[in-house]
C-alpha cells in the first residue's frame, strides 16, 4: 500500500539533509544559492543567476512544514518541487534554469501560500520545463466519473457472482467454470489496485500466501479456482460461491458511500499494471484456470479506462503520453496471441521463454511510460488557487 | 550559487522510450513544450565527474571512449556482473535505439556525475543507490552480441561475425539452457558490488521493451594472498597468471582484435574481440578431499607459491622441452594442456579474464561455486575451441562441471561522444 504524506515527511527529509551533509553529499560543490523562507517571505531578493544547472539550499525559517515550488510565476508551471520540508531544516533543490521568470512558491502548513519575488534569468537558453500542476479542482470531476463507472462495473459483477453462486449451487461445476472467468475478468477490469476496495479486495480477490490454501478464512475469486480446478465437490464449494456474491453486493453498497481520494485514481495508472506483472504474467496467481493472460488483459482495460479519464488533463503535460498508448497496445497483441483457437488461453507456464520474455518486457515497458503519471497528475495546491 | 558549466543534454533517460514515443507518430504539446528535452535536460557534468573520482576507497574513471572497449584489457576489477539478454526491441530501428540508449547511459555511468532532477515530470531519475552523486569506481560496461541477434528478426543477417556461432557443448558439458547463449550480453564490472549492480539497474530501468534479461551472473576476484601475488580461485589456486601481454601490440593484433581485414569479417566488427563466457562450476567438495600432490599435479602448479612445478617463481616460464615424460609437470597437468608453448600452439591462446562466483546451494546442500571465465580472442575456433578440445580429458573434469555460458563478439569501442555501441553494424 502506498500512501502519501504531503507534510508527514519532515522527519524523514530533516534526516536525509543531515546524512548527506554528515557523508559530504555532492562532494566537493561550492556555494549554492541561499534562499531563505519564513512566514512572511518566501525566497527574498534572491540574484538571477545565468542559465544552467543550479542548487538552491532551501533554508527553512517557517513555524511549521511547508512545500516549497519553484514556479514560473506567469503560469503557474512547476520548475521544482520540495515537499515537506521541515521547520529549521536546510534543503537541497537542483534545477536546470533556462532563460525566463521564476518565482519561488511558499505552502507552510496554517500559512496562507504566497509567492516571492519574480527573478529574471537572463539569455536565450532553454532549462528544464516546467509542468503545470494538475489541481484538486481538475481531479475531483474525474474522480467522480471515475467512481460511477466503477459503480456501473460493481453492477456488472453483481449479477455475474449470483449466476456464479447458481452454477455452483446446482453442482454445474463445468458451466461454473466458464461463468467464474467471465465474473473474475470483470472484476479485474474495475483496476482495483491496493486498498482502492478497503478490506472487499481480499475478500473478493485475495491470494493464499497468507493463509495456505487449505485454509477457511481463504475466500473469494481465487478460492473457487482452486476448488474449480483441483477436482472440488460443488458441496465444499457453496459456501466460497455464495459468500463471494454477498461480499460483491457488500462492496457495491459500500463504494457509493466512500469518498475517493484522487490521489488514488492517478496512482492506480501504474499500479493496476504493476501488480498485474507481480502476480499475473508471473503466474503467482494463477490457482489453475491458467487464465493470468486474460487477467492481464483486463488489467489492460482498467488502465486505459483511467487514461480515458485522465487525458485531456495529460495530453498537455506529458509528452509520453503516445508511447504510453502505444506500449499498452503492443504488450495488449502480445497477449492477445495467446488465446488458443479453442478459446481457452495459455497459462503462462506454459509459454515459451522467449514468448515470456517478449511480454515481460512489453509490461516493463508500459509501467515505465506509465510511471511519470502518478508525479505529473498528483493533486496539487497552485499559486493560483488563492 | 553552483553553476556546472558544460552540461549539455541529458544523456536520455527514457530516450528509448521516447524514441518510440515518437514512433507513435504523435507529438504532444502544451506546457512541456520541447519533448525532446522532456524531464531530463542536463546530463552528467565534468566537474562533478572529477570531483567523484577523489571520493575515498573509489577507484577514479575508466575512459569509457576508444578504438576498443575498456575491460578487456584491465585486469579484472574486485566485483563483475553478465548478464545476458534476449532482445525484444520490436524493429531493426528500435534495436538501434537501445544500443544508443545503453551507450549513453554507460558514458554516463562511467564517468560518474550527479543524475538530473526530474522535477515533478516523473519518478527519479536514478536509483539512489550510491547517493547523489555517481561514482565512477572504475566501473567498466562491456556490450556484445551472440549469433541469435543475426537471425531473421532485425535483417542483420548478412552482416553476422563471420566466426560467431552459438557455444559448443563440449564433451563434459552440462549445460543449462536457461543459462546459456543469449542475442547480447552485458557485462559491468567495478571496485565494488554496489556500482555494478547500480549500473545494471539503471542499464536495464532505461531499456524496458528493447531487452529482456534471461540468466546472470556475478562473480569477484579474491585479494592477492599473500599480497602482491595473484588472486586465487576457489581450488586454493592462483588464476590467470600467464596471458597474452596487452602491451603488446603484437600480441593483441594477432590474438585479441578482431582487424580490418580480417578474414570473412564484415568491416563493421574491426575494433571488437570475440568473448567467450563460461559459467564452470567447481565441485569444491570433492576437491577438498584429494591431497595436494594430487591437486597440484591436476594444475601443474605449487598450491601455495603459485611456481610451475619445475620452477621457482610465478612468472616462470615451464619448461616443458626438459620435461618431455612429463616427470614433473604431468602431460595432462591443465596447465601444460592449456598452453602447451610450442609453436603450433602460440596462436591459440586466450586473453583470460576470470571471476569467482558463489550463488548458495544446490539442491543436495552443496555449494554452488565455481568460475566466471571469459576470455578474449580473434577467432573461437582457434582458440578457445583448440584449447578446450586439449583439455577434453584432463583429470580436472571430475572436479569441474561446465553449466552455462556463451560465445558473443564484444563490440567494437565506442570511439567518441557521436558514436555508439554497434555504430558501423547500423550505419
Amino acid at each position: 500500500m502506498r500512501t502519501k504524506r504531503l507534510l508527514t515527511m519532515v522527519a524523514a527529509i530533516a534526516a536525509l539533509a543531515t546524512a548527506m551533509t554528515a557523508c559530504g553529499g555532492s562532494p566537493a560543490r561550492t556555494a549554492a544559492t541561499s534562499i531563505k523562507i519564513t512566514n512572511a517571505s518566501c525566497g527574498g531578493h534572491w540574484q538571477a543567476p545565468s542559465p544552467g544547472w543550479h542548487t538552491f539550499e532551501i533554508k527553512s525559517g517557517a513555524s511549521a512544514g511547508a512545500e516549497i515550488d519553484l514556479i514560473n510565476p506567469a503560469s503557474g508551471a512547476i520548475y521544482a518541487e520540495l515537499e515537506g520540508d521541515g521547520p529549521g531544516t536546510t534543503v537541497p533543490m537542483r534545477v536546470h534554469l533556462g532563460s525566463g521568470k521564476y518565482a519561488f512558491l511558499c505552502m507552510i502548513n496554517e500559512v496562507d501560500p504566497f509567492t516571492g519575488p519574480t527573478v529574471t534569468v537572463s539569455g536565450h537558453a532553454k532549462g528544464a520545463p516546467g509542468v503545470l500542476p494538475v489541481t484538486y479542482n481538475d481531479l475531483i470531476p474525474v474522480t467522480k466519473r471515475d467512481q460511477k463507472q466503477t459503480l456501473s462495473g460493481i453492477g456488472t459483477l453483481a449479477g455475474e457472482t449470483k449466476t456464479l453462486a447458481s452454477d455452483v449451487d446446482g453442482g454445474n461445476l463445468a458451466q461454473a467454470k466458464k461463468d467464474w472467468l467471465t465474473a473474475h475478468l470483470q472484476y479485474e477490469s474495475l483496476g482495483v489496485a491496493y486498498t482502492s476496495f478497503g478490506t472487499y479486495d481480499g475478500e473478493i480477490n485475495g491470494r493464499a500466501d497468507a493463509t495456505g490454501v487449505s485454509s477457511p478464512h481463504w475466500t473469494g475469486f481465487y478460492r473457487l479456482e482452486y476448488g474449480l480446478w483441483h477436482g472440488q465437490p460443488a458441496s465444499q464449494l457453496k459456501t466460497v460461491a455464495n459468500t463471494l456474491n454477498t461480499n460483491v453486493d457488500q462492496l457495491r453498497t459500500w463504494w457509493q458511500t466512500q469518498q475517493i481520494i484522487p490521489l488514488d485514481m492517478v496512482l492506480r495508472t501504474h499500479e493496476i499494471l504493476e501488480n498485474a506483472l507481480q502476480f499475473q504474467l508471473s503466474g503467482h496467481d494463477d490457482y489453475g484456470s491458467g487464465t493470468t493472460i486474460a487477467t492481464t488483459l483486463a488489467n489492460i482495460t482498467a488502465t486505459r479506462d483511467l487514461l480515458a479519464l485522465l487525458h485531456p488533463l495529460l495530453v498537455t503535460r506529458y509528452p509520453g503520453l503516445p508511447g504510453v498508448y502505444s506500449s499498452l497496445s503492443r504488450l495488449r497483441e502480445l497477449l492477445r496471441k495467446q488465446h488458443s483457437p479453442n478459446g481457452s488461453w495459455r497459462p503462462v507456464s506454459s509459454l515459451p521463454s522467449s514468448t515470456r520474455q517478449r511480454i515481460e518486457s512489453a509490461c516493463g515497458q508500459a509501467v515505465a511510460a506509465l510511471a511519470p503519471i502518478a508525479t505529473i497528475a498528483e493533486p496539487r495546491n497552485t499559486a493560483h488557487d488563492y | 550559487m553552483t553553476t556546472e558549466p558544460g552540461s549539455g543534454p541529458a544523456p536520455g533517460r527514457r530516450s528509448f522510450l521516447r524514441g518510440l514515443a515518437v514512433g507513435g507518430g504523435v507529438v504532444a504539446g502544451g506546457a512541456a513544450g520541447a519533448a525532446g528535452g522532456y524531464a531530463l535536460r542536463g546530463g552528467p557534468d565534468p566537474a562533478a565527474a572529477a570531483n567523484a573520482a577523489t571520493v575515498e576507497g573509489r577507484l577514479p574513471a575508466v575512459p569509457f571512449h576508444g578504438e576498443h572497449q575498456a575491460a578487456i584489457t584491465r585486469t579484472p576489477q574486485a566485483a563483475t556482473a553478465v548478464v545476458s539478454f534476449t532482445a525484444t526491441a520490436r524493429d531493426r530501428a528500435a534495436l538501434k535505439d537501445l544500443f544508443q540508449t545503453v551507450t549513453d547511459r554507460a558514458r554516463f555511468l562511467t564517468a560518474g556525475g550527479t543524475p538530473p532532477p526530474t522535477g515533478i515530470t516523473g519518478p527519479p531519475s536514478d536509483s539512489g543507490m550510491l547517493g547523489p552523486t555517481v561514482v565512477p569506481d572504475g566501473l567498466t560496461v562491456t556490450l556484445g552480441v551472440g549469433s541469435t541477434l543475426f537471425d531473421d528478426r532485425y535483417g542483420l543477417a548478412s552482416a553476422r561475425p563471420a566466426r560467431l556461432t552459438p557455444m559448443k557443448s563440449f564433451a563434459n558439458d552440462d549445460l543449462d539452457p536457461s543459462q546459456t547463449g543469449g542475442d547480447l550480453v552485458l557485462q559491468c564490472s567495478a571496485g565494488h558490488p554496489d556500482v555494478v549492480l547500480h549500473a545494471l539497474r539503471d542499464i536495464a530501468n532505461h531499456t524496458r521493451g528493447g531487452m529482456q534479461a534471461s540468466w546472470r551472473i556475478e562473480g569477484f576476484t579474491n585479494p592477492p594472498r599473500p599480497a602482491g601475488t595473484v588472486p586465487r580461485n576457489h581450488f586454493g589456486f592462483m588464476d590467470g597468471i600467464s596471458n597474452p601481454s596487452v602491451a603488446s601490440a603484437r600480441d593483441m593484433n594477432s590474438l585479441v582484435w578482431v582487424r580490418p581485414g580480417t578474414a570473412g569479417e564484415p568491416a563493421w566488427t574491426s575494433g571488437g574481440s570475440y568473448l567467450v563466457v563460461r559459467l564452470i562450476r567447481q565441485l569444491t567438495e570433492f576437491w577438498d578431499r584429494i591431497d595436494v600432490y594430487e591437486q597440484q599435479d591436476i594444475i601443474g602448479r605449487y598450491r601455495d607459491s603459485g611456481y610451475p612445478l619445475d620452477a621457482s617463481s610465478i612468472d616462470a616460464v615451464p619448461d616443458y622441452a626438459a620435461d618431455a615424460t612429463g616427470d614433473v609437470i604431468p602431460m595432462n597437468a591443465h596447465m601444460r594442456l592449456a598452453n602447451p608453448r610450442t609453436p603450433e600452439s602460440a596462436s591459440s591462446r586466450i586473453l583470460r579474464r576470470s571471476w569467482n562466483y558463489n550463488r548458495g546451494l544446490d539442491d543436495s546442500g552443496n555449494l554452488d561455486v565455481g568460475l566466471l571465465f571469459t576470455c578474449y580472442q580473434q577467432d573461437i575456433g582457434r582458440q578457445f575451441e583448440t584449447v578446450q578440445n586439449r583439455l577434453e580429458n584432463e583429470p580436472m573434469i571430475d572436479y569441474i562441471s561446465p553449466v552455462g555460458g556463451g560465445y558473443f563478439l564484444a563490440l567494437p569501442g565506442v570511439r567518441n561522444a557521436s558514436d555508439f555501441y554497434g555504430g558501423a553494424l547500423f550505419a
